[in-house]
C-alpha cells in the first residue's frame, strides 16, 4: 500500500499516473487491466479538479492504493464541494451524433473499466471515492481463502462469496484455511461441495486445511472426508496440488 | 501530446502523438477551432500514434465533428471530421463508448483523406 497527496491541478493527472503505474506492477495486474485502471483513475482525478474544486477554492488530492481481500482498492479523497455521482445522468452511448451529449462520459468509463466503485461524502472529510479491481489469478497459482465463524445455512453464501469470484476471475486451484471456521451445518457442507463442483467443473482442484476437532467431526460423520481433500498444514496442502 | 498538422488542397490532416487527456485536450481542441476559424471543415485525424485517450478527448471528437458537419460548405457538401487508423486501447475506448459507430474511421490516411 502506498499514498501520495497531489494538488488538484491539471499537471497532476502525470504524477497520479505514475503512482497508479507502480501500484499495479507491484499488486501484479496485466497490462490490460492495469491500463483499465489507470483510465479510471485519470477519469477519477479528471472529475476533481474540474468539478470538485473551483479556482477559488483549488485544494488537494489525497490518493491511495491497498491490496484487500483479494482485491486492489483505490481511495481518492478531496475536500471541494459535495459530489453526487447520482446528478449526472448517464450518457445514451446509442443515440446519434446530432443528439449524442458530450458529458458524463468520464463517469461511465469509471463504471466500465472497474469491478465496483462507491462514493461517499461526510462534511468533515469531504468526498471519498472508492475503486475496486479484481486481481485476476494467473494460471496454476493457488489463491488461500481464510474462513471463519459458522458456516451455515445464513453464513456461507457470504463466507463463500471471495472464492466463487475468484473462479469467475479464472482461479483454478483453491486453497481453503478452515482454521477459524467454528461451526458447520448441513448447508454449510452444501455450501463448500457446490465450490469444489463447480471448480472441477473448470478442470480445478480444492483443497481444505487446518480443519477443527469437531468441524472435522462432522465431516467424518457425513462421509465427507472420502470427498474433499483434506491437509494438516498449508504446506501440506499446497504441496499436494497437481499430484491428483 | 504532439499535433503535426498536414494542409492538403481540400483537407487537412492532423496526426495525434502522445496522451489525448484533460491536460492536452484544450490545445487539441485549439488546434481544431483555428481550422474551422480559417473555413476548413474537412479534417482527418490520424490516430495511429496516440497512446491514450480520456473523456476529456472524447468530448473534443464530438463537438468537432458535430461543428463541421453543421458548416454545410456548399448546399450538397457539408465538412466532417473522419478518423484514420485506431490503435486496439484507443479503439476499445471508441468501443466502450459507443464512438465507433458515431464516426467514420478507415484504416489508413490515404484512404481517409480519399474519402472526402
Amino acid at each position: 500500500m502506498d499514498s501520495l497527496i497531489i494538488p488538484a491541478t491539471l499537471e497532476s493527472l502525470e504524477i497520479a499516473s505514475a503512482f497508479i503505474t507502480r501500484a499495479t506492477a507491484q499488486v501484479g495486474l496485466d497490462d490490460h487491466a492495469a491500463w483499465q485502471v489507470q483510465l479510471a483513475v485519470d477519469e477519477a482525478v479528471t472529475n476533481i479538479i474540474q468539478h470538485s474544486y473551483t479556482d477559488a477554492t483549488r485544494g488537494t488530492i489525497d490518493l491511495s492504493w491497498r491490496m484487500f481481500d483479494g482485491q486492489l482498492e483505490i481511495r481518492l479523497r478531496d475536500h471541494g464541494q459535495r459530489f453526487d455521482p447520482h446528478s449526472i445522468p448517464p450518457p445514451d452511448i446509442t443515440s446519434p451524433l446530432e443528439e449524442r451529449q458530450a458529458g458524463g462520459l468520464g463517469l461511465f468509463l469509471m463504471n466500465k473499466l472497474l469491478d465496483d466503485m462507491h462514493f461517499e461524502h461526510d462534511p468533515h472529510n469531504g468526498n471519498l471515492l472508492i475503486m475496486i479491481k479484481h486481481i485476476p489469478h494467473p494460471i496454476g497459482s493457488v489463491p488461500i481463502f481464510s474462513l471463519g465463524g459458522r458456516l451455515d445455512a445464513v453464513t456461507s453464501q457470504q463466507a463463500l462469496e471471495r472464492p466463487r469470484a475468484a473462479i469467475t476471475s479464472g482461479a483454478r486451484r483453491m486453497l481453503l484455511d478452515m482454521a477459524e471456521v467454528t461451526f458447520m451445518s448441513s448447508s454449510g457442507l452444501r455450501a463448500l461441495l457446490l465450490l469444489r463442483k463447480e471448480l472441477l467443473a473448470h478442470g480445478g482442484e480444492l483443497r481444505l486445511c487446518r480443519l477443527r476437532p469437531h468441524v472435522q467431526e462432522v465431516f467424518a460423520l457425513t462421509g465427507f472426508t472420502q470427498v474433499f481433500a483434506i491437509h494438516q498444514t498449508r504446506e501440506d496442502a499446497l504441496a499436494a496440488f497437481g499430484q491428483g | 501530446m504532439e499535433i503535426s498538422h498536414k494542409r492538403y488542397n481540400r483537407v487537412d490532416l492532423l496526426a495525434l502523438t502522445g496522451r489525448l487527456d484533460a491536460a492536452s485536450a484544450p490545445q487539441f481542441k485549439q488546434q481544431i477551432d483555428g481550422l474551422f476559424d480559417q473555413g476548413r471543415y474537412r479534417i482527418v485525424l490520424d490516430l495511429a500514434y496516440l497512446e491514450y485517450i480520456a473523456s476529456p478527448g472524447l468530448r473534443v471528437l464530438i463537438e468537432a465533428r458535430k461543428r463541421a458537419r453543421d458548416l454545410k460548405l456548399t448546399d450538397l457538401e457539408g465538412g466532417d471530421v473522419r478518423i484514420a487508423n485506431l490503435p486496439p486501447r484507443i479503439k476499445e475506448v471508441f468501443d466502450l463508448t459507443g464512438f465507433t459507430s458515431l464516426f467514420e474511421i478507415f484504416d489508413d490516411v490515404t484512404e481517409a483523406v480519399g474519402s472526402f
